[in-house]
This record gives structure tokens, sequence and C-alpha cells, in this order.
């Protein structure tokens, strides 16, 4: 196992696509997250314009909110998507220069060839958690002081929940990937179905002239996006009554894991059967 | 026979109505060099990759080492399929390391590899960087990787310059002379000629011939005789050793022969018969076209 991780090390230590879209995406997500404060304020403050009584300023960086605040960034569709390309780039490209084929050629078995790339999924979802954790908990001390008691509360469940969200959204672009076999062709259509189709869809399976139903929480990337559903904002709860979630239910994390389960099991059978 | 490293039988694949291999049988024995030799199309590549198990054949099974094939025995060959495959962007050595690791091999005979393939020099370069020649002399490196027992060349001077394919054939002559048996695939019929002691004949996925490449080309002597007497010539030439059959051709007698035949034998020879020879010549069909023949024949 150690080896295969190796194996893929190599592939990409050297690679500077891998790199600087990796490094994008640290930047659009700290900025993102660093200026969500002040952009929501911005708005509040636009609003308080034509409002008779003003919105208080909201405050996203206190523990334990803050956890639940990144969580809610990372795992928006426009940010997600990032590691996702990542990850087609990276399999697609072994179809494109047929180094598959030389890899097993070479002597490595098709079984350790989809584990290697599982193993790299994993591991740059655990780099990434490891990288956002360390960096809410220094937002939220740099802003709550070390008075604050509850540190943590919403921090494991909200992390957990994103580390499941960035471990089967990338499972999928992966599959899309494999699948498709064509760099240009599975970034289309992975990037055009997660940001415009599905959210077409959903709008209307849900719209209310359509007919009640639960069918579009059902959704592949929906059940990804939905682990954290809200941000933590309190005044929200309070003006629009809205009924925000406190934690990660672990049912809603079922749902895309069995999404990631499947496209896995179907990957292997294909590749057990396929031709290379 | 040596110890056996490849046996083959009966192995089928078929493309949709497409017999692309049919019922393929060969054995491979250690240390030898053997030629795959067949035009574009004939199944060479799509064997080659069963045999590496990229492809799952429809029937028949074959055996490396005497054991049935798997992810080890792979590791104990070295082979270069169609085109070179590597990681453009990264470093000659790089994809050299990638390989020994897959292999399970140190990194100790990159260096050696890259020298024997003429690209020391560049093994710092990425891969794209590569001209068409280096990219396959980096392939044939990568084959080597390891010492492994056996190397599978498809085509591996297809393409390139006569510096090029000269590079390449010295490099597979230092394997083979280490003792290495070397598969090589081919519709170059001097190529096989030049590099391989044994060779099967593909068309169409069928075998049509397999034998040892200078049997192939004794059966195919035969000599190009002219005289005045022509009827005493064809008389005294039966009479010569090795004769097996002759062919007449515009008042030029085509006699062949079981065995190797030296023209000045035979100029003494029906000299003492009293025939004076008015054409004497030495027609040795080249393997080309004994195997243009056999596809003639398979017709």
């Amino acid at each position: 196992m150690i080896k295969l991780l190796q194996i893929e090390f190599k592939k990409i230590r050297t690679y500077k696509v891998f790199w600087i879209l990796t490094g994008l995406y640290f930047v659009f997500l700290s900025a993102g997250i660093l200026l969500a404060e002040f952009m929501v304020n911005h708005m509040v403050d636009n609003i308080n314009r034509r409002m008779p009584i003003p919105f208080p300023h909201v405050a996203i960086y206190y523990f334990p909110d803050v956890w639940q605040n990144v969580a809610f960034f990372a795992s928006m569709r426009y940010v997600l998507i990032f590691p996702a390309i990542i990850m087609i780039i990276l399999i697609t490209n072994e179809f494109t220069y047929k180094t598959i084929r030389q890899n097993v050629i070479n002597g490595m078995s098709k079984t350790e060839f989809l584990a290697s790339k599982l193993l790299i999924i994993i591991l740059m979802a655990i780099i990434m958690i490891v990288i956002l954790t360390t960096g809410t908990f220094f937002i939220g001390l740099s802003h709550s002081g070390f008075t604050e008691v509850d540190f943590f509360s919403k921090g494991i469940p909200f992390m957990g929940g994103l580390f499941i969200s960035l471990l089967c959204y990338m499972v999928y672009s992966f599959f899309c990937g494999f699948i498709l076999r064509n760099t240009g062709l599975a970034i289309a259509i992975f990037t055009l179905y997660s940001l415009i189709i599905e959210p077409v869809i959903y709008y209307f399976l849900k719209a209310p002239f359509m007919f009640k139903n639960t069918i579009s929480t059902y959704l592949p990337v929906n059940a990804v996006i939905r682990l954290t559903e809200y941000p933590a904002i309190p005044v929200l709860k309070k003006v629009m009554g809205l009924n925000l979630q406190d934690h990660v239910s672990l049912t809603t994390c079922l749902l895309p894991t069995a999404y990631a389960g499947i496209m896995i099991i179907v990957v292997f059978l294909i590749m057990k059967r396929k031709d290379l | 026979m040596a110890e056996p490293i490849l046996n083959v039988e009966n192995l089928s694949k078929s493309f949709g109505k497409i017999k692309a291999v049919n019922q393929l049988s060969f054995e491979v024995a250690k240390g030898q060099v053997f030629g795959i030799l067949g035009p574009n199309g004939s199944g060479k590549t799509t064997t080659l990759s069963m045999l590496l198990d990229l492809i799952q054949p429809d029937s028949g099974n074959f055996m490396w080492f005497g054991m049935p094939p798997s992810k080890g025995s792979r590791k104990r060959i070295g082979s270069v399929i169609e085109s070179p495959n590597f990681f453009p962007y990264l470093d000659a050595v790089t994809n050299l390391q990638i390989v020994a690791d897959i292999k399970d091999k140190t990194y100790n005979d990159i260096p050696d590899v890259l020298q024997a393939a003429g690209l020391y020099e560049r093994r710092l370069s990425k891969f794209r960087t590569f001209s068409f020649g280096m990219r396959q002399r980096l392939a044939v490196a990568s084959a080597m990787l390891g010492n492994p027992e056996v190397l599978i060349l498809d085509e591996p001077t297809n393409g390139l310059d006569p510096q090029g394919i000269a590079q390449i054939r010295d490099i597979i002559a230092m394997v083979a002379a280490r003792g290495t048996t070397i598969l090589l695939a081919s519709h170059l019929l001097d190529e096989v000629q030049k590099i391989c002691n044994y060779v099967v004949v593909l068309r169409k996925g069928v075998m049509l011939f397999s034998g040892n490449v200078k049997e192939v080309l004794a059966v195919s002597d035969s000599i190009e005789l002219a005289a005045s007497d022509k009827d005493g010539l064809i008389i005294a030439i039966r009479d010569y050793p090795g004769f097996s059959s002759f062919t007449e051709i515009d008042g030029i007698i085509q006699v062949h022969f079981s065995k190797p035949a030296d023209t000045a034998g035979i100029n003494s020879f029906l000299a003492q018969k009293g025939i004076i020879l008015s054409h004497l010549a030495d027609k040795k069909r080249s393997l080309e076209q004994h195997f243009l023949e056999l596809l003639q024949d398979s017709k």
C-alpha cells in the first residue's frame, strides 16, 4: 500500500498542473473563507439602507460556529469542483498517455492500479481536512480568544462531514474520468452536470408547482452538498426563521457514501472485464 | 529442447466479426530470439497484448515460465508494446523509477540502461522534449530495467531513421548476447532475418509457418543454370548431391536443392561431366520472397 502511494507520488511530484490547481484551490478557499464575513456584512449594509430597523452585522468566525461555516463554504459546488477536476486529470492522464497499459505490462495488477488511485483520493481528502482544520482552528482562535470554552463541539462533526463530502465527490469525478477516459470531455461533462444540469433538475423536482417530494435530495451531487446545508449565522435563524442545522447527521452521510461505493464497484467490474 | 519460457496453446481472440488471432500455438525456449512476423493487422500486437494480460483471450491459454500468467510473471518480462508510454511531464529518470517501483527492482540499473540507450546525458529532461527515436530508445531502456529474463519488443524500429534503427538493433544484439530470451514482433522481414533465430509467420491471425530462420533460408536455395546442351545439363544436375527439383523458364534451368549448394562446386561438377555453363547464378531466395510466397500460398 505504501509502495502504491510512493508510485502515485512520483507521478505527481513534478507535475506542474497538479500543483498549480492545488495551489489555486487553497488560495480560492482561503480567500473565500477570509472575505466571507466582509462580503456578507457588505450585503447587510446594502439591505439596511432600505430598512427601518437595521439588521445587525454577522460574525461567522467564532467558535464553535466557525467549523460549520468553513465546512459550508468548502462543500459548495463551486469550491468542490477544484479537487474533482484534479482527480479527473490524474485518472484521464493515465489513459491519454497509455501509462495504465504500461503499468499493467510492467507487472501492476488492475486491482492495484485502481487501489492506488483510490488511495490518492483518500490521502488528498485527509491532507485537505488537516489543512482546513488547522486553518479553521486559528481563525476561530484569533476571533474568539482563549476565553472561549466550546472549541470543538462542532469541529468534529462538521470536519468529519466535509471529509465525507470531499471523498465522495472526488470518487464521483474519478468515476466520470474513468468512464469517459478523455480529460477535456470528462471535465466538461462533470462540471456541466455538477454546476448546471443537476441544479436545474433539482429546481424542477422541488418546485411546488410540480409535485411535493423528496426525490430532489437524492441527486448525487446534492447528496454531497447537503451534509453541510446551511452556514451557522444565528441572526438568520432569528430574522428569517430558518431551521439551521447544528450537526451533520450520520444518515445524510450514507447516501453519498452509497453512491461512491457503487461507483467504485462498477469501476472495478469494468476494469476486470474490459481490455486496456 | 531448452527449458520453455512461454507456451501458447490455441490462443484465439475476435473483435466483432474479425478473428484477430485464430488458434495460435507456439513455444519459446530459453535464450531464443523469437520473431513473430506478419503484415500489419496480422494479429501480432493482439497476441502480445494477450500474453501481457492487456487483452482477455476468447479461448486458449498460455503459460509463462511454466506457470499460469500473473503480475509476478510480468515483473520478470520487459516489454515495449506499440508506442513508448511515459508521462510527458516527468523526466526520464522519474519515468524509469516508476517502472522500477512496479517491477520491485532497485534504481541501481537506471544509469546503466540509460547509458545503453544513449540517453544518459538527457536523463533529467522531460519525456515530452524527446525526439521520436529517443522515446523509442527510452522504451527499450525501460524494458531492460532489472535485467529481465524475457524481452518483448513490438515493432521496436517502426518509424525510426536508419541511425535509430541501427541503435535499437545494437541494443537488442547486446541483450541477446547476455542470453536473454527475446520475443520480437515485426512486419519487416529483413529485421527478423537479421535478429531472430526462430520465426512464426502470421497472416490474418493464423499461423502460416513456424521454424528456424536458417532452415527457412536453406529450404529456399535455388541456382539458375544455362548451357547450350540443355538436356545434358538436366541429366547431369540430377546427380548433384542435394538436388530436389528444377523448373525451366526461358531456357534457364532453375534448380532447387534441399541443402545449401555452392556455385563453385556445381560449376566444377558439371565441367567434369562435360557440360559447359553459359549462365550460373546463385538465386538464394531471401526470407522476404519466401514470406511473400507463404502469404500467396495461403490465399
